[in-house]
């Protein structure tokens, strides 16, 4: 789960000496919304974002305006004018997970990765992290999930797993959370298989409480206030 | 009342899954004998299982995939590709037939000799991909029926409906970018069921763009709920569309007491669909309809739904 293996390595970037509308044509042309500006070295020394171009250009609605004479004098400004310096990098060795609790707590939507020395190596962005989260949970493969509500002690996985297992079928991931009462937890596992019915009655048999599909829910992770 | 033709072999229920399977031949012999004690066999149309030429079943899988399926067949295996799929020696050759009974019956109905059909085969058909056999399915008998009034009747605007209540997955990919088969499914939200596609956004890709429509219904649903959502998708495209030919994947997992899905269908809600689908057929195709078995495990709920299908095609 290491950065490296999830972020983008052939990274789009501009100079800092670059113009705004350069930085513009490339988020279009590539479909990005993140530039890391490195120097001659592909060292790191800033970010633009969409939000920060957005911010510099006139509003398109403002038609009494000479559009053109406005745009000429933009074009004037540099990259260095509006990126921010210094951004919050990850290194390559940083995990998934350093960068879903990093993107909480800073609302930042894009992480250039870098080296030890500072070089630009990749960047990862919360697209990136949905992809990577997606093929986690395994749904971009065939099959169904369950929800069982479980007793929070343990050994109940292993009789879960052991029970699903015993039936000949694959598993695509397997979630467990907090649900409901106190003392409750509930296990979601993904099975790569249309044929759920019978280890659905099975597992009621055992006492598993097989959750309502419109009843499920995810808690939320605790609010960083 | 209407020339319908109903296809069913005995040599159907040779394809074994074994002992604990849903997909099992007392599917087909419920569904049999459903119409058989309603009396309704002498006012069909009966057809037989046939032997295709199997350049139809080309037109959509991959000669490699075919050979694939085959030699597992032989060589005995217990399953192809998954734990779903278990097969027997005679699973190849059991698919084959379903493939050529289903073409021989769009082929009375483009002939004019039958008015529609409904084709009581197996295995079943939607799940299964140009190179993959997924959920039961091998060779995906509604793709190749489309592919078939395609090239051999010319046939421009094939609409196919899909109420089994797992989304189908392999005739979406067949046809997404096919502007000249639109595909409709309407069944469990895939994030609840089988196999996981089938959201509102999956809507055909390049020229196909708009030529699919999927209506994911949340579990725990019932008829007021599919009613309002068919009436809203599928009445209002096929509207548009103006099919010629209409092909149905008729699944009955999503009934109240199959065990398939959480859907909590009565079977007056399935005779309802069928009306509205024989709606749109009288209108735009000259009542052309072939409706294939799918799904539709619960062998209690089997007799009376193929019962109450077949009749719609004969008396509405």
């Amino acid at each position: 789960m290491l950065i490296s293996k999830s972020m983008v390595d052939k990274v789009i970037t501009i100079d800092k000496e670059a113009n705004i509308f350069e930085a513009k044509q490339k988020m279009q042309e590539y479909n990005i919304r993140h530039i890391p500006v490195v120097d001659e070295n592909n060292k790191l020394i800033g970010i633009v974002t969409d939000r920060d171009i957005r911010s510099v250009l006139p509003s398109i609605l403002l038609n009494n305006i000479n559009l053109e004479e406005e745009k000429k004098k933009i074009s004037q400004f540099r990259i260095k004018d509006i990126m921010t310096k210094n951004p919050i990098t990850l290194l390559p060795t940083h995990t998934i997970q350093d960068a879903l609790l990093l993107i909480q707590k800073t609302k930042v939507g894009a992480f250039p990765v870098v080296d030890e020395s500072g070089i630009l190596t990749g960047i990862i962005s919360v697209r990136d992290l949905l992809s990577a989260f997606i093929s986690v949970l395994g749904i971009g493969e065939p099959g169904t999930l369950l929800g069982i509500a479980v007793e929070d002690k343990p050994g109940q996985m292993k009789k879960i797993v052991d029970a699903i297992t015993e039936e000949n079928i694959s598993f695509g991931s397997i979630m467990v959370c907090k649900y409901g009462k106190k003392g409750e937890r509930s296990v979601f596992p993904y099975l790569l298989t249309q044929n759920v019915a019978t280890v659905k009655k099975k597992l009621e048999k055992m006492g598993y409480k097989i959750l309502d599909p419109m009843e499920w829910y995810i808690e939320q992770l605790p609010q960083n206030k | 009342m209407r020339k319908t033709g109903f296809l069913y072999d005995d040599r159907y229920l040779l394809h074994d899954t074994g002992e604990v399977h849903p997909e099992t031949s007392e599917r087909l012999v419920c569904i049999y004998k459903g119409i058989k004690d309603s009396g309704l066999l002498s006012q069909l149309t009966l057809i037989k299982a046939h032997r295709p030429f199997l350049k139809w079943i080309l037109k959509v899988h991959d000669k490699d995939y075919v050979n694939r399926f085959e030699r597992a067949c032989k060589d005995g295996s217990k399953t192809f590709e998954s734990p779903d799929n278990p097969i027997c020696r005679l699973s190849f050759k059991t698919a084959v037939l379903a493939v050529g009974g289903i073409l021989k019956a769009v082929k009375l109905v483009m002939k004019r000799k039958i008015d529609n059909a409904f084709c009581a085969v197996r295995p079943p058909g939607h799940h299964a991909e140009p190179g993959k056999a997924m959920g039961f399915c091998f060779f995906n008998n509604i793709a190749i029926a489309a592919n078939y009034l395609k090239i051999k009747w010319g046939v421009q605007r094939i609409g196919i409906v899909d109420f089994d209540v797992h989304h189908g997955n392999g005739t979406q990919k067949i046809f997404e970018d096919d502007p000249m088969v639109f595909f409709y499914s309407i069944h469990q939200h895939p994030s609840f069921a089988y196999p996981g596609t089938g959201r509102e956004f999956e809507k055909g890709t390049g020229l196909g763009e708009g030529y699919t429509k999927n209506t994911p219904v949340l579990p725990g649903m019932g008829d007021e709920t599919y009613k309002k959502f068919f009436m809203r998708d599928f009445f209002s495209a096929f509207t548009i569309f103006e099919p010629e030919v209409i092909l149905i994947s008729a699944g009955f997992d999503a009934h109240m007491d199959d065990e398939m899905s959480d859907m909590k269908l009565s079977t007056e809600c399935f005779s309802w669909m069928m009306e509205k689908i024989i709606e749109i057929a009288d209108k735009y195709a000259n009542g052309r309809i072939i409706s294939i078995l799918e799904g539709g495990y619960c062998l209690k709920r089997l007799p009376e739904l193929a019962r109450e299908h077949v009749k719609l095609l004969l008396y509405s």
